[in-house]
């Protein structure tokens, strides 16, 4: 698997885990399992380490996609981007092939994982 | 969601019957390291790199020798958990600093709607003390089974 694109997905589910932190339901749930949510500043340390290890125009389009659509990152499944749902072109169907690379979506531009 | 909802989430490919790990880093390795071999996790260092932070958010050690580490990713196609036993218990800094004996990995992609719903429901089964207390002498999977059915 592409390296950036490893971190690219390390980093939105990062960024997932910090909004759900924050979100009034997850709170609930914590709670009533008996567990003390700390506060997020360790999550932001560890993602301040991620973002320096991402090339800052891959990290910029990253910033542009989530301020723009929530999600940077759009997994393909049955060759579609299940975000905007476009095909992808068949050459990339095997997961290996397509994950081997940084890719774009071709029409919503968010980087591609297949899973 | 019911009790007997929580098995359709559960099987037997996704249970370890004695964890070989002595720490509770190498605990969440070994389990993510399962869930990629079963094909549920897309990449094992992903996995365990977010079980990792969400334990620094504070222990997911519930107490009771019960553990539920649990984290969302797009790495992971399904609501999956994995069910894992280290029969001698191990440190996992639980809120009641006893140690962990029972494992609840649960992981998500991020959509799915489930996921605190069945969270929910397993800590209300777990923290169950007649439940709690015939599950923390459980050997296999059929016992488990059984137990959380209500057939024992």
């Amino acid at each position: 698997m592409n390296e950036i694109l490893q971190k690219l997905v390390m980093l939105q589910d990062l960024d997932c885990m910090i909004v759900e932190v924050k979100s009034k339901d997850a709170k609930k749930v914590q709670k009533k399992m008996g567990l003390e949510i700390k506060g997020d500043e360790k999550l932001q340390d560890a993602r301040k380490v991620l973002e320096r290890s991402i090339p800052p125009s891959i990290l910029s389009r990253y910033h542009k996609l989530m301020e723009r659509y929530g999600k940077a990152v759009a997994p393909v499944v049955n060759n579609s981007c299940m975000c905007c749902f476009v095909t992808v072109p068949k050459r990339l169907t095997i997961r290996e092939v397509g994950n081997k690379e940084l890719r774009n979506c071709e029409r919503c531009g968010r980087f591609l994982y297949w899973v | 969601m019911k009790q007997s909802d929580l098995l359709n989430y559960f099987h037997k490919d996704l249970f370890i019957p004695e964890l070989k790990a002595l720490s509770k880093d190498g605990v969440l390795k070994e389990m993510a390291v399962w869930l990629e071999s079963k094909k549920k996790v897309y990449e094992t260092s992903i996995i365990y790199d977010l079980l990792k932070n969400r334990e620094k958010l504070g222990s997911t050690g519930i107490g009771g020798g019960i553990a539920i580490p649990h984290c969302r990713s797009i790495a992971v196609e399904n609501l999956t958990v994995l069910f894992a036993i280290k029969s001698k218990g191990i440190d996992f800094k639980s809120t009641d600093k006893k140690s962990v004996k029972l494992f609840f990995m649960v992981a998500a992609p991020p959509q799915d709607v489930n996921y605190l719903v069945f969270l929910g429901k397993l800590v209300e089964v777990l923290t169950d003390k007649k439940i709690k207390k015939m599950l923390l002498k459980v050997k296999s999977f059929e016992e488990f089974k059984n137990i959380v059915s209500g057939v024992k």
